[in-house]
């Protein structure tokens, strides 16, 4: 099984949602695994053979009850200043890229691609967080986590919306409306999150959304206070680890969202539907 | 009605004097406005374009124009003194001036047109954007006022006539060079107090609590649009340009056909609309694209433009992207705005949202960040002195502050509580005597030694609560009913300085401590003590917001404050009210230089 987490901007929650749905999978009879083909981050973590992942992928990966391993992030992007990004794949320096040398996106692909392999073999579902948006129209023929990965797996997708900064519809629905029409059945299902309130008053803009991209709405999630710190420097967390276990602090974190979600009727069930294709 | 013709008369004699810089009130409406008529020549004209009766003492009809700006426009007065030499005019009452009225109405009055700005989201710059247009078109002398018909916001301000507006609005006002902002620009204000109850203010006066199902079911059907189709026909009838500013997102489409914060405002204003969209987070072609086509045609077909906002990097990076999705929606991109650093009081709360300082000076004022923090734009003028904002959440961030400040909250009683909890409270009392700390409002009412909510008015059961205790001071939460008024006077210590707020309170304080300010009286009001001080212990409380704003009672505090051996203040005094104008400046610069005027002026109908 395998399905894709896509957000409709950076920050609308990706990596926690599928941190979530890694604790869930893993504490009810699956053996999950997460996976970001690529990430842009300078937030790295190095897993016990001596490679470099993204951060957010070792707490994933811990949130499965595994240790973090580099096909869980295959390519990292870390940059370097003056225009200049280090490749790392596989968990080991590659290159340099720039403007003047651009990433070789064929080698790019092929290495996801191989690690994704890898590591569906070992485990029963794979959990693939995005990158940014997917639709960022300048960005995508270069795209390697959203769009990059569904035309290479064609893995069936989820789009995450941040509902806290208003607006959350017009984004699910603009990035569903600019997915190239060949991917735009991948596209499965969606997810409101950071609500706060009651969420009946939603009922109408989430049927309307079903009814006109046919993606079905998984469910509304409420807003979590996070006391473990966020993929990347965009979203300022006020979290931070509490108590002498901070890997326990951090599930526990993690179990409470799912019995939230659980609680507001999230439809996990649905999720594995789409994950199964 | 004699000492107005007197007055008409020497205008009259004098003829056409444009804008009188000399007065000590210029300007009393509206930067560059005509002096010429000071007292107007019409009067009582009884145009209700251009005025209204109300209500004498003794229940009689007086014609009111004090929001006539018509008498005050440099066409209109150079127009009306020819009329006046040609016909031989000497006399205040003629009856000449009853065609000379007609003619020059019928010349120059024009209702006036509408634009929206509204967002992709919250925080997507429309407040901005707005304040920017309201500039730009000043610059460019225009009479513009800014509008939004409903605002959701802890930050408010109080009109000349006391009443309650958004912060943000008040701004713009003076972004488009208006001296008096009134309630008419923002008539409806929400006030949470909770996570889906807030308190609706109508024309800047409390009119009763709401929560979310019932402000769309009853205020918004019943009072609500009313409210909004009245107040911009009252600007359309004064001002040349009216700048509408959205709420979050225009394509909510679950509340759709209520929201009468965006495009049902635009369509009551007939305005034509423009989205702005920030791109730092992404997505912003999604949501842009998104915002639009989730509109009924109807709505659709009002979008003229698109501006992307707060980019950092180069604009050539995106063009592949604007130039696909102008096509996609047939509506230009009028610019790319870039990210730019502006010293602007922050609209709402969210602005502090993981916000742990601000500024970056020596010394370290300590800001108690309650749940309820409201009215923090208070402390903004504190960074043009050398000065580091902390917000403050627990007793552990409060150590090392060289001074601390206690700010407005929208629940004094709820809040004090949390202070109690966070050990907050006991926290700021031990810094007693250590350092200089200042309260201002609620923050003012939990220094004193009893608050006193035994009706449970404020904190919604009946309590009665030992306050910090700085201040031998009583608070009593006595009725509902709030106290909203503009205040200017003196400070009771150090040098005597003008001080100048803004008092928007519940609940009475009485207080036998030496008082902090006096307060002019004017018209019919006695001046009176407000405030507390203990200067031997550097304690300070106030109701006025905006305390700071003036160098004086600010420098005064700060000289009180010891870091790294040195005071907090700079040399050189700033002052807070020409700061905002030169960041006002700047920011029409920066939007003027970003956008495709022409178009925008397109869009207004102006010009080409």
């Amino acid at each position: 099984m395998k399905v894709l987490v896509l957000g409709t901007s950076s920050g609308a929650g990706k990596t926690t949602f599928t941190a979530m749905m890694c604790r869930y999978l893993s504490t009810h009879g699956h053996d999950p695994a997460p996976f970001k083909g690529s990430n842009l981050s300078l937030n790295s973590y190095a897993t016990a053979d001596g490679g470099e992942i993204g951060m957010g992928q070792a707490f994933q990966a811990w949130a499965c009850g595994s240790e973090p391993v580099t096909d869980m992030n295959p390519v990292l992007l870390k940059p370097s200043g003056n225009g200049r990004i280090q490749l790392v794949l596989n968990g080991r320096p590659h290159s340099d890229i720039s403007r003047e040398s651009p990433m070789d996106k064929a080698l790019v692909l092929r290495t996801v691609h191989e690690a994704f392999d890898r590591l569906s073999a070992e485990h029963d579902i794979v959990v693939c967080e995005g990158s940014g948006s997917p639709v960022e129209l300048n960005l995508m023929e270069r795209d390697v986590a959203n769009t990059g990965l569904m035309r290479e797996l064609s893995v069936p997708a989820v789009i995450v919306g941040d509902i806290e900064r208003g607006g959350v519809f017009a984004a699910i629905y603009g990035t569903w409306r600019l997915m190239p029409e060949e991917l735009r059945p991948l596209l499965k299902g969606f997810v409101i999150n950071r609500f706060r309130g009651d969420a009946s008053i939603l009922g109408p803009g989430i049927e309307r959304i079903e009814e006109l991209t046919g993606m079905r709405c998984l469910g509304v999630l409420g807003y979590e206070f996070l006391r473990f710190p966020e993929e990347d420097s965009l979203s300022v967390s006020d979290g931070r680890f509490e108590g002498d276990d901070p890997l326990q602090a951090y599930l526990d974190n993690l179990d409470e969202m799912v019995s939230h979600a659980e609680g507001s009727g999230f439809d996990f069930e649905g999720f594995l539907e789409i994950a199964r294709g | 009605m004699d000492c107005i013709k007197k007055k008409v008369n020497e205008e009259l004699e004098r003829g056409w004097i444009g804008c009188n810089r000399d007065c000590e009130y210029n300007p009393c409406h509206f930067k560059g406005q005509d002096c010429t008529f000071c007292y107007c020549p019409f009067y009582p004209c009884g145009d209700t374009d251009l005025g209204n009766n109300i209500t004498g003492r003794r229940g009689n009809d007086i014609w009111s124009c004090t929001d006539c700006l018509f008498i005050h426009r440099t066409d209109v007065c150079r127009h009306i003194c020819s009329e006046v030499e040609r016909l031989g005019i000497t006399e205040a009452g003629d009856p000449r001036f009853k065609d000379i009225f007609r003619d020059v109405k019928e010349r120059f009055w024009r209702r006036g047109r509408a634009l929206m700005v509204v967002g992709a989201t919250s925080d997507a710059g429309k407040s901005l954007m707005v304040t920017a247009l309201c500039r730009i078109l000043l610059r460019r002398g225009y009479l513009v006022a800014p509008f939004k018909s409903q605002n959701m916001s802890l930050n408010s301000r109080v009109t000349m006539y006391g009443c309650e507006i958004a912060m943000i609005q008040e701004l713009q006002a003076r972004a488009a060079g208006l001296t008096n902002p009134d309630a008419h620009m923002n008539p409806i204000l929400l006030k949470p107090k909770g996570d889906t109850v807030s308190q609706v203010m109508v024309l800047g006066q409390p009119y009763g609590d709401y929560d979310v199902e019932h402000y769309y079911s009853d205020f918004v059907p019943g009072p609500g649009r009313e409210i909004v189709a009245e107040n911009i026909d009252f600007l359309k009838k004064r001002y040349d340009f009216v700048v509408m500013e959205g709420a979050g997102s225009p394509a909510e489409i679950n509340i759709y056909d209520v929201d009468i914060a965006n495009m049902r405002a635009a369509e009551i204003a007939d305005a034509d609309v423009v989205l702005v969209v920030n791109v730092e987070w992404g997505g912003s072609f999604a949501y842009a694209l998104g915002t639009v086509e989730l509109m009924p045609e109807c709505d659709r077909k009002r979008v003229k433009g698109i501006i992307l906002n707060n980019l950092r990097g180069n604009p050539a990076n995106i063009m592949p992207g604007v130039r696909e999705i102008e096509e996609r929606l047939g509506i230009p991109v009028l610019g790319i705005v870039p990210h730019t650093r502006l010293d602007l009081p922050g609209e709402d709360s969210q602005s502090l949202r993981g916000l742990r300082t601000k500024g970056d000076g020596r010394a370290v004022v300590g800001v108690i960040r309650y749940p309820r923090i409201a009215n923090f734009t208070d402390l903004d003028p504190l960074l043009l002195e050398d000065v580091t904002l902390r917000f403050v959440q627990t007793p552990e961030e409060l150590e090392g502050v060289d001074a601390v400040v206690l700010p407005g909250t929208k629940n004094t009683v709820v809040d004090y509580l949390w202070m109690r909890e966070t050990g907050l409270a006991d926290a700021v009392a031990a810094l007693r005597g250590r350092v200089p700390v200042m309260g201002i409002c609620g923050g003012y009412q939990m220094m004193g030694r009893v608050l006193d909510d035994s009706l449970g008015i404020e904190g919604g059961e009946p309590r009665v609560l030992d306050g910090i205790g700085l201040f031998d001071n009583r608070t009593v939460f006595g009725e509902y009913s709030k106290r909203i008024t503009q205040d200017s006077g003196h400070m009771a210590i150090g040098d005597g300085g003008e001080v100048t707020g803004y008092e928007l309170h519940m609940g009475v304080t009485e207080t036998s401590e030496k008082p902090l300010f006096r307060i002019d009286g004017f018209v019919a009001r006695e001046a009176w003590d407000e405030g507390s001080v203990r200067e031997d212990e550097m304690l300070f409380g106030t109701y006025l917001h905006g305390v700071f704003d003036r160098p004086s009672f600010r420098r005064h505090f700060l000289s009180l404050v010891r870091c790294e051996g040195g005071s907090a203040v700079r040399e050189e005094p700033r002052d807070y009210v020409q700061s905002i104008e030169e960041n006002l400046d700047k920011l029409a610069d920066a939007v003027e230089q970003s956008l495709d005027m022409d178009a925008l002026m397109g869009i207004l109908g102006v010009g080409q």
